[in-house]
């Protein structure tokens, strides 16, 4: 059944695309996690006491469980490394100028874990298990976004 | 066939706009719910089973993982399916089997709906449903589809747009006592209707349900369970679904034979022979107010053609003979795709225990039937619902419940609904697009018949095993599954079959210069072909009538279907 195709020129395409984009808004839990830190400097969890459980970002239900949260659970800024890398290429492949340090921390008070990156990491090897300080864009540069943390800061 | 399956609870969201929900939290807004109703905890339910619109709605990936832990699916299985607009209903279907085959005793079914994400419009998502080689380059829009199959719906039984009207009134009064509605309205007229913008004649604004986001969910049990969460389980009594050809012009736009298929194999299950005695209540599927009727007949509750009668005789009414829509539907409650369909099921489950309130039909209901439509439009999703299980059976419930012990109403729905501002100013709110571009090729059909094009000639493949020569050419017949057997040339010249007077853009930006498309029967060919009429007053089109391709000058022909610039009112041989 298959037809060889012999003139390749001539096979017939359409190039097009799907026409949209997206507004992702970050929902109940996350306007109060992003009010709180562009408006108070704090990262917002929420608690679920029965699965003793401290999610961040504050969401609006323990999946766990399936009971509803309150965005009240201040945790942070210091926290500790769970785990990290070193990227030094970039998204097509290309080497990067200075290597990014990405690193998983757990916020003191939390059991979730933040994704962000390592501040100046120096010359001194990162470790899992190092504490960090999770550092914040000043108050009149935050927009209510992720960027607002600037990144991790190992402890000396 | 399995066990006996049975809803056991309900809940939904409110459908707004614009909801401050996350899609997870939507959908966990409505799990809760449903969980409540019967008083139990994650804890008890061993299976989940979701259903969303494609990816590309909301612009996530794996949309189903990214919504489980909202579904209720931590630490559980789990499935999503999607059958386009079919979705909410077919999700009934899934949780069905996935409790009659022993796999699952209880299991929470999630339909979840966010389309306020996707932008300029919903509808950008959709335009890969059509061909994109022989039907993209037209310029269509969705609302294509609807106004040629209402048109040709209309034209085949000499309907009047009025009594196709009176569903959208109908629908719109009745979502007044549904908490969750978007769109209710307790004073709309058929005058309002008919006097709203036209989109793509025959289709005007009021016909058509709105986007919106939302939730609903249910929970389904297995006999044995069933009657101990709840004292009033509601049977799922029978379940069906089939899919017409995916080329849509080559469908009979006039009957949904889809939906009868599937209402059959639905009703044999749950032993109705007489669906229009044995049915007391049903929930059609209702994006346009043409597709309830057009629904009711595929359902077999109405001879061909005759929907539009009984809703005008208020056959259909809340207190009518034969209640459709009690919930108000997605014209009046709204529609969030997956989930409209899953709040159908909702609905029956509701109005089966005597526990709508406001919206309860009189007498006491024992058995219903609800039923969506989608994929690429072909498919038909049925489930039949019944207070006494499939006949044949023992006609209780068994031992008396010992769940929940009176009926609890449903609880007040939840979801916050944003202004566009808030919508826009919503902290932490970013905005990105998809940037993928794709290339579809013609394949082997497809790109001879380009090529017959570029010589000014329509090129069709004929099957020996059906004796059809099909436009547009393949290389199988997907009815008898064989090759078909020789290309054949047809005529460029055939018979109007269908059309539409289109005044909006996929955005739903308005048209400088409406387009007229159509679907033509090419002579010597079966079943239609989608292209644009030129050359003729939009007032004088006429299903009927012969029309012929106008060619572009061989010159400027790429072998493309733009290589036909339109058809145009044959003209006489002179």
């Amino acid at each position: 059944m298959l037809e060889r195709v012999s003139r390749p020129r001539d096979v017939r395409r359409w190039p097009g695309s799907i026409p949209v984009r997206h507004r992702y808004t970050p929902g109940v839990a996350g306007e109060a996690f992003f009010s709180a830190l562009r408006d108070r400097g704090v990262l917002l969890g929420s608690s679920c006491e029965r699965c003793r459980f401290v999610y961040v970002p504050a969401r609006l239900f323990c999946e766990r469980c399936f009971a509803e949260l309150e965005p009240d659970a201040e945790v942070g800024p210091g926290g500790e490394i769970v785990s990290f890398t070193i990227g030094s290429v970039g998204l097509e492949g290309e080497p990067l100028d200075e290597p990014v340090a990405l690193a998983l921390v757990r916020p003191d008070g939390a059991d979730a874990v933040l994704l962000h990156r390592v501040l100046d990491p120096g010359d001194e090897p990162l470790e899992i298990g190092r504490r960090v300080e999770i550092v914040l864009r000043p108050g009149n540069e935050r927009t209510g976004s992720i960027l607002d943390i600037e990144g991790f800061r190992v402890e000396d | 066939m399995g066990r006996r399956v049975a809803v056991v609870g309900a809940g939904m969201t409110r459908f707004v706009r614009r909801a401050q929900e996350t899609g997870k939290e939507l959908a966990w807004e409505a799990a809760r719910a449903a969980l409540d109703s019967c008083e139990i905890g994650l804890e008890t339910v061993d299976a989940v089973c979701l259903t969303s619109a494609p990816d590309a709605f909301d612009g996530v990936h794996m949309k189903g993982e990214y919504l489980s832990d909202g579904a209720g699916a931590w630490g559980k299985p789990m499935i999503r399916t999607y059958v386009g607009g079919g979705s909410g209903v077919f999700a009934g279907i899934q949780a069905w089997y996935t409790v009659a085959s022993g796999m699952a005793d209880v299991v929470l079914v999630v339909a979840e709906e966010k389309m306020s994400s996707c932008r300029p419009h919903p509808q950008g998502a959709f335009l890969t449903i059509f061909d994109s080689v022989l039907e993209r380059p037209l310029g269509p829009n969705l609302l294509w589809i609807f106004a040629l199959e209402m048109n040709r719906y209309m034209s085949a039984y000499g309907l009047d747009k009025r009594d196709i009207a009176s569903v959208a009134v109908k629908n719109k009064r009745n979502a007044v006592a549904h908490p969750s509605a978007l769109l209710a309205d307790a004073d709309i007229t058929v005058e309002d209707v008919l006097a709203s913008e036209t989109l793509a004649w025959p289709v005007q604004r009021l016909d058509v349900s709105p986007i919106s986001d939302g939730a609903v969910a249910l929970v389904v049990a297995a006999e044995g369970v069933a009657e101990r969460l709840t004292h009033r389980p509601v049977w799922i009594e029978g379940v069906g679904w089939n899919l017409d050809t995916a080329y849509w012009t080559n469908r009979d736009l006039a009957f949904p034979e889809y939906v009868a298929n599937a209402a059959r194999m639905a009703y044999a299950m749950a032993g109705v022979t007489e669906p229009r005695k044995q049915i007391h209540l049903a929930e059609p599927y209702d994006p346009f107010d043409y597709k309830e009727l057009h629904h009711l007949e595929g359902l077999l509750l109405f001879d061909r053609g005759g929907a539009p009668e009984a809703a005008r005789d208020g056959v259909l009414e809340r207190d009518g003979d034969l209640p459709s829509c009690p919930s108000g539907g997605l014209l009046g409650v709204g529609n969030p795709i997956a989930a409209a369909g899953l709040m159908k099921l909702a609905e029956l489950f509701w109005q089966l225990r005597g526990e709508a309130g406001a919206r309860q039909v009189p007498g006491t209901p024992e058995r219903g039937v609800a039923q969506a439509w989608g994929d690429l439009m072909q498919v038909g999703t049925v489930v039949v619902m019944g207070t006494q299980g499939a006949s044949g059976r023992t006609a209780t419930a068994g031992p008396a419940g010992t769940g929940a012990s009176a009926p609890t109403p449903p609880p007040a729905p939840r979801a916050r609904s944003l202004s566009e501002d808030q919508f826009l100013d919503a902290p932490g709110a970013v905005e990105h697009a998809v940037d993928a571009r794709y290339e579809w090729d013609a394949g082997v059909a497809i790109g001879r018949f380009l090529e017959g094009l570029r010589q000014g000639r329509i090129l069709g493949r004929s099957c020996t095993g059906c004796e059809r020569v099909l436009v547009p050419p393949r290389m199988f017949c997907e009815r008898c599954f064989r090759a078909t057997d020789a290309w054949v040339e047809v005529e460029t010249s055939g018979t109007l079959e269908t059309f539409s007077v289109c005044h909006v853009a996929w955005d739903m930006e308005r048209l400088a210069t409406p387009q007229i498309p159509a679907v033509v029967s090419l002579d010597g060919s079966d079943g239609g072909f989608l292209h644009l009429l030129g050359e003729v007053d939009p007032d004088e089109v006429r299903i009927g009538m012969p029309v012929e391709a106008v060619w572009r000058h061989v010159g400027e022909r790429t072998g493309s279907i733009l290589d036909i610039a339109y058809f145009r009112p044959r003209r006489e041989v002179g």
